[in-house]
């Protein structure tokens, strides 16, 4: 599926906010991205939103174009990927979805066996939800943040073929729609592995789903890669870095 | 414990903040017997390298004895005395395997700064912005090492902790810049800035077989030193009329061979050139003076090196046209210290490298606001102040 480069800024546009692309909050990492990324950094430092846009232009939507033209996607029915049935026009313009790639150092079947580990979710995903292993196929997800309770879900493994892909979905029952995979194919040389992650949420209807969204929003891109390369960690070293405990002059460690 | 925080642009104090603790099975805890101040701080306590935190501790070069051990650390046993290169590196993913260790994938805990800022992020620092992971430094009574077992080298018995602090940081940095020049027998080699990272490069450069070093700086002291303790010739950029012109006539017309920039992005300068870019840097439209770089590309000789050691946020008016036309080879990095640590402690053994030299100022950890004052101003000579805690 190859898509033009207007093409995948629209689907950018629709799909993910700019702001999910731009570093963690705050005027001084606001300033600290516009600096460090060079040629951005009159623009992010005049005209903050201006300069979030072109930040998250420049290293969201082109990844985003990459990945969309890539031509090894995954062989799956339309709703594994995410878009919702046809019918659903309404909840599909609200959908939030998102997919990033990593190479990991070892071969996919010693990731696939990790990935399947009962805490490996909780601890790559710790820095924007619990995941907790409930049984072998499913998971409990309660994203971190104000809305807490409401944004907890169950989720169950759909689809499985070792050690190249697992897919799992939300309970039909759960206020948000929520459906992930993971794929692990050979990376050229002595690289190892590529590790593909995909998430996906369609919020319910009505007045919630704003705040829900807005909640998702902060979630796809960085945060996505971010748990990939808490992955890549784990299995490169068998830890996964962190600030805990680091002796700081301030209340917090981070 | 006590420890040396920043509090913002040009705020150092000395703080009592919680001890580290062992949190991953590869760490350790050193007690730090001696740490030192860099060129390197000096561009985020001047406020030209965002993403510090007020309350951060800072220092990225020392030095110490291993206190505890995590259950995972396999070589490095409590008591031994180490020296800790300032970048953490895990050595297992590929940039570690390949000696790229300043390129690490697995020790930056908040990748998504760099991410955004350079398109991939690299390996964490001690003590140096969150952009390079948030770490708390090693300016401190304690510090938690990471992947100790490839982080930390032992200090062969009978040297002074003066002769070593430097391998974490300003020695390796000097000897990867002057690797990066492909030194020939016969070549000369230009280096800016006469601070520890240029005096080991020049060092370096003479151990690479260099047959001339070129000093350039303006702080007389400095200059005497580079002369006394690396060999080198020098330069003060502000008693010549043009350094080019200087450095051409000082090779028969040639240009040196390879020029080492280690300045980095707080480059003093004279001139209209220097007026624009301090009046750039002061209303923070970009954030670098770059007058020794450029000085470096318009010296080199056509087909030579440019090995970049200081530090670069983005710079403009950049003579590319310069490196394209006389056909330079450009290199750089953040140092890949753990490929040079076994290295020049053999050297330092051999009495070759002695880098003591530098510790031209010593203090106990509760003064060393004062010692990072006298630093940035070059008061009295110093060159690097030493702390000890
Ligand atoms: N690449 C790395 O891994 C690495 C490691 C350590 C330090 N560094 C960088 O190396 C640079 C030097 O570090 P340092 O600790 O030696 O710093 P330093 O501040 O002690 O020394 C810098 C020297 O440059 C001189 N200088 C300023 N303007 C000059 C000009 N126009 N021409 C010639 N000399 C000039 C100063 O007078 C000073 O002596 C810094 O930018 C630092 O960030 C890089
Ligand atoms: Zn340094
Ligand atoms: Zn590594």
């Amino acid at each position: 599926m190859r898509m033009s480069r207007t093409e995948a800024l629209r689907d950018f546009d629709l799909q993910e906010a700019p702001s999910q692309e731009a570093p963690p909050s705050g005027r001084w990492s606001q300033a600290a991205s516009a600096l460090l990324a060079g040629t951005l950094v009159s623009l992010g430092l005049r005209r903050r939103s201006l300069g979030g846009t072109v930040v998250a232009l420049a290293s969201g939507a082109l990844l985003y174009k990459g990945i969309q033209s890539r031509r090894h996607t995954p062989p799956l029915p339309a709703r594994a990927r995410g878009h919702a049935p046809p019918s659903d026009e309404a909840s599909r313009a609200h959908a939030t979805e998102v997919e990033r790639t990593l190479t990991v150092g070892r071969p996919a079947e010693v990731l696939y066996r990790l990935w399947r580990e009962p805490d490996t979710l909780g601890r790559i995903m710790g820095h924007f939800a619990d995941v907790k292993s409930m049984s072998a196929d499913d998971w409990h997800w309660k994203l971190h943040g104000p809305l807490g309770r409401e944004l907890e879900w169950d989720s169950r493994v759909v689809e499985e073929r070792a050690p190249e892909f697992l897919r799992w979905e939300a309970a039909a029952n759960s206020t948000l729609a929520s459906q992930g995979w993971v794929r692990f194919r050979p990376a050229p040389g002595n690289w190892g592995t590529e590790v593909t992650l995909h998430l996906s949420f369609s919020p319910p209807g009505g007045a919630f789903a704003e705040a829900v969204m807005k909640r998702l929003r902060g979630i796809p891109a960085l945060q996505t890669v971010k748990a990939l390369r808490r992955f890549k960690s784990l299995a490169e070293t068998g830890e996964i870095p962190t600030l805990h405990h680091n002796p700081t002059a301030r209340a917090s460690a981070d | 414990m006590r420890a040396l925080c920043w509090n913002g642009v040009n705020d150092l104090r000395v703080e009592t903040v919680p001890d580290p603790e062992i949190v991953n099975p590869h760490d350790v805890i050193l007690r730090v017997t001696l740490s030192t101040t860099c060129g390197s701080d000096l561009h985020f306590i001047d406020g030209y390298l965002p993403t510090m935190k007020a309350g951060d501790i800072i220092g990225h070069e020392f030095m110490g004895v291993v206190e505890d051990v995590g259950r995972d650390v396999k070589k490095v046993k409590k008591g031994d005395r180490v020296v800790v290169p300032s970048f953490i590196v895990c050595g297992n993913c590929w940039y570690c395997e390949h000696n790229l260790y300043s390129l690490c994938d697995n020790t930056n805990p908040k990748p998504e700064y760099q991410q955004v800022a350079f398109g991939q992020p690299t390996a964490g620092i001690y003590g140096y912005t969150h952009a390079f992971g948030g770490y708390a430094g090693a300016h401190a009574q304690y510090v938690r090492v990471p992947y100790a077992d490839n982080d930390c080298f032992l200090v062969p018995e009978g040297l002074r902790d003066e002769q070593v602090i430097f391998l974490s940081d300003a020695a390796p940095t000097g000897y990867m810049g002057a690797e990066f020049c492909d030194i020939q027998p016969g070549a000369t080699i230009a280096v800016w800035g006469a601070g520890g990272v240029g005096m080991m490069a020049t060092r370096s450069a003479y151990l690479m077989g260099a047959e001339r070093v070129i000093v350039v700086d303006r702080f007389p002291e400095r200059l005497a030193m580079a002369r006394k303790f690396v060999g080198a010739e020098t330069v003060d950029y502000s008693q010549v009329e043009s350094v080019v012109d200087t450095l051409r006539e000082m090779t028969g017309g040639r240009g040196p061979d390879a020029c080492i920039d280690a300045v980095g992005m707080e480059a003093h300068g004279t001139g209209p050139g220097h007026a624009y870019d301090r009046a750039k840097q002061a209303l923070h439209l970009h954030s670098d003076r770059g007058q020794a770089l450029r000085e470096a590309i318009l010296s080199c000789r056509k087909g030579g090196t440019l090995s970049v050691l200081g530090v670069y946020g983005l710079m403009d008016k950049f003579p590319l046209g310069a490196i394209i036309n006389k056909g330079l080879t450009l290199r750089t990095a953040q140092q890949h210290g753990q490929k040079y640590v076994p290295r020049l402690l053999e050297h330092v053994v051999k009495g070759e490298l002695d880098p003591s030299f530098l510790a031209t100022h010593r203090f106990p950890l509760e003064d060393s606001p004062r010692g990072y004052e006298i630093f940035k101003k070059k008061e009295d000579g110093c060159v690097r102040a030493v702390f000890t805690a």
